[in-house]
């Protein structure tokens, strides 16, 4: 990890070195850059690959899936190849395409869109790779060899009911939500509403979509505050989102108002010790990273994963009681 | 030769100033309003607003939509000056992440030396982190001067490799906590992001501070004149003795200290540092030096214009959001405005060239 550590001057040394090979036409610089777009491996003359790609490393969540199924297809010996598509379906059809001309074993994939990734795996699967995805679902069946995503509706449901509970079942409160072309943010919201729409005495003030991102959660936290001063919650669709909620009420000081995330990540985690944000929800990223590298490897040997398609896994409930448990998106039970 | 050049330097640049329509007709009066074009769609804009909601035109909404007028404002400004030159940068947004990561790393897990780790105080991270900006914006102005790089695809590839060690610093994570620790002597970076000063975020001292030194720079000194110059006919200016490859780095530097100050101010506010901050917001900050009257052709625009573009939008986002508009709709909203800014713009030219035709 000598990047990860480069001091402020090194590193400027290294951008301009890289810059100047970047428009050369080499990207290699001398460091190892670990989070994506690099064989995390050297090539083996009999290992297989596994082609793990999924969104931006940038947040944990996502670094913690590359990490897991990393580890986990080293472990049973594969050789492994981590990319990310950033989001962009275009760019994952052609990280596809390089899956294909590597004559990858199999292909984990936390896909760039439900609809827009379907004609992507498909060609991988007529190319004779199967895809195994984790996270995210897509809208077509027969396709994937298996989908394995954590129980969104189950855990805002969840995250809904502690959110009433720490609330009183009264009072006013506004919802970020995350990107509106993703998925999950609908799902999430949905299953927020499904719990909170019960309670005739909450009263849900503003809905604004922060798209996942902390900065703009901040930014639009401290606009809602000022239209409703009185604000007694939020509820964030991401815990990136419920961060950057709950730096705005500090600089207000409205600590009191409580926040409630969705992921489980160890910021949020360690915000929830220390009293900030109130509770978040975990998916079990590591865990599902996991089981699709172990599905992958059935499959790799008898063409098969012996498991229904598509599989659920619920997510848990973090509140203080047992934050502490709770490492990287795996929790001590 | 020498012809040519005479009559170049004939259309030579003249900022955008007080040229004040000394006869009242009626093609003055409509030239009048197109100048003020901006100033006048931001009094629409908070009319607009203010009848929508009761809240848009309080204080504390006044104070905090400017508190988030200034981090664009500062990033604009800087991004004028390179503009004025008939460049481009677009790296701004990428600059201000990496200032951000590199900061929040100094300040959450220091500097790592060979056995031992070593605490710089705020006030030395905020200029290493300016520092480092300024670099970033002078390897542009080296990149495009020298190697002949074109301004457009020099930023862009430095918006990708920015952003990539603003990654690489943290491989990926977040710096989750910037407090600092009276032990270590590094705490106060909160300052410049939450504090506020005679009723006054800090945030917003600084781009007036920022603002009125980049409008003395622009209208009283020589390099001012130069950057309008080099802008507005380089040839004419190489010509008249002008060092361009100079004031042209010199404009990316200051674009690159600008965007890395506004990073900071972003992260300050935050209280952490992720690789993805400010993302996307060189384009904020081109639109508000478009809005404000800068010609992207270089040679054309001010300073205050710019600063006026980054209120129009930033009052426009506030108070999309404060009313509740879907975000789809806030695009929308916003894409058209800057679009007939420009048409306005470009309407006060042709009604120019008239008048100077008379």
């Amino acid at each position: 990890m000598t990047s990860s550590s480069a001091s402020p001057r090194r590193a400027l040394g290294a951008l301009a070195a890289a810059t100047l090979l970047t428009l050369a036409g080499c990207g290699t610089s001398g460091e190892q850059p670990a989070a994506s777009g690099a064989s995390s491996a050297a090539p083996a003359a009999a290992a297989k690959l596994i082609v793990i790609i999924t969104p931006s490393p940038d947040n944990v969540f996502f670094k913690a899936e590359q990490d897991a199924a990393a580890a986990q297809a080293k472990k049973l010996g594969y050789e492994t190849l981590v990319l990310s598509h950033d989001d962009d379906p275009t760019k994952q059809s052609q990280e596809i395409d390089t899956a294909i001309s590597r004559k990858a074993a199999a292909i984990i994939l936390d896909n760039a869109g439900a609809d827009a990734s379907v004609a992507a795996i498909q060609k991988a699967k007529d190319a004779g790779i199967p895809s195994f995805l984790i996270d995210r679902e897509i809208n077509k069946a027969g396709v994937a060899a298996a989908q394995i995503v954590s129980n969104n509706a189950q855990g805002a449901a969840l995250g809904g009911q502690e959110f009433a509970r720490l609330m009183g079942n009264k009072g006013k409160y506004a919802e970020l939500t995350g990107k509106p072309t993703d998925t999950n943010a609908g799902v999430r919201s949905q299953g927020y509403h499904s719990i909170l729409d019960q309670y005739g005495d909450m009263k849900m003030v503003a809905q604004q979509a922060a798209n996942w991102d902390q900065a703009t959660a901040l930014s639009i936290t401290q606009t809602i505050l000022q239209a409703h001063p009185d604000l007694k919650g939020i509820i964030a669709g991401n815990d990136t989102m419920a961060l950057g909620a709950y730096a705005a009420l500090k600089a207000a000081k409205k600590t009191d108002v409580i926040v409630v995330g969705f992921d489980g990540s160890p910021d949020v985690v360690d915000s929830i010790t220390g009293g900030g944000v109130k509770a978040t929800v975990l998916q079990p990223a590591a865990k599902i990273s996991e089981m699709a590298v172990d599905q992958a490897d059935k499959f790799i040997k008898t063409k098969s994963t012996g498991l229904p398609e598509k599989q659920s896994i619920d997510c848990t409930l973090v509140n203080k009681d047992n934050a502490a448990d709770v490492t990287n998106f795996a929790i001590k039970s | 030769m020498t012809a040519t050049v005479k009559g170049e330097t004939r259309s030579a640049p003249a900022p955008d100033g007080p040229a004040a329509a000394s006869r009242w007709s009626p093609r003055a009066g409509l030239l009048l309003l197109l100048r003020g074009r901006t100033a006048i769609v931001l009094v629409l804009l908070i009319v607009v607003f203010h009848t929508l909601s009761p809240h848009y035109l309080s204080d504390s909404n006044l104070l905090l939509m400017t508190k988030h007028v200034s981090i664009n404002a500062i990033l604009a400004i800087g991004v004028t000056f390179v503009i004025l030159t008939g460049g481009i940068d677009l790296s701004v947004g990428s600059i201000a992440g990496l200032a951000g990561m590199i900061c929040g790393g100094l300040l959450y897990e220091g500097l790592r030396l060979p056995g031992d780790t070593v605490y710089f105080s705020a006030v030395m991270v905020i200029l290493i982190g300016i520092l480092a900006g300024t670099g970033v914006g002078a390897l542009n102005g080296l990149l495009i001067t020298r190697l002949r790089v074109a301004p457009f695809i020099a930023t862009l590839g430095m918006l990708y490799v920015a952003r990539g060690f603003a990654s690489l610093r943290s491989d990926g994570g977040t710096f989750p906590d910037l407090a600092g620790r009276p032990a270590r002597g590094n705490t106060g970076f909160s300052i410049i992001g939450v504090n506020t000063w005679l009723g006054l975020p800090v945030a917003v001292w600084i781009m007036v501070v920022v603002a009125a030194a980049a409008i003395l720079v622009t209208t009283r000194t020589p390099f001012g004149r130069r950057v309008y110059a080099v802008g507005g006919n380089e040839r004419a200016a190489v010509l008249a003795g002008i060092r361009t490859g100079r004031i042209k780095t010199a404009t990316y530097m200051i674009s690159g200290a600008c965007a890395a100050l506004a990073g900071l101010l972003l992260t300050s506010e935050l209280g952490a540092a992720y690789p993805d901050t400010a993302t996307t917001y060189e384009l904020n900050a081109i639109a508000a030096a478009v809005l404000g009257g800068t010609s992207l052709f270089g040679g054309r625009g001010t300073i205050a214009g710019t600063v006026m573009g980054a209120f129009v939008i930033g009052f426009l986002s506030d108070g999309l959001v404060l009313v509740g508009v879907s975000a789809f709709w806030q695009l929308v909203v916003k894409g058209s405005v800057i679009v007939l800014a420009v048409v306005m713009e470009q309407a006060q030219q042709r009604v120019q060239a008239r008048m100077a035709a008379h």
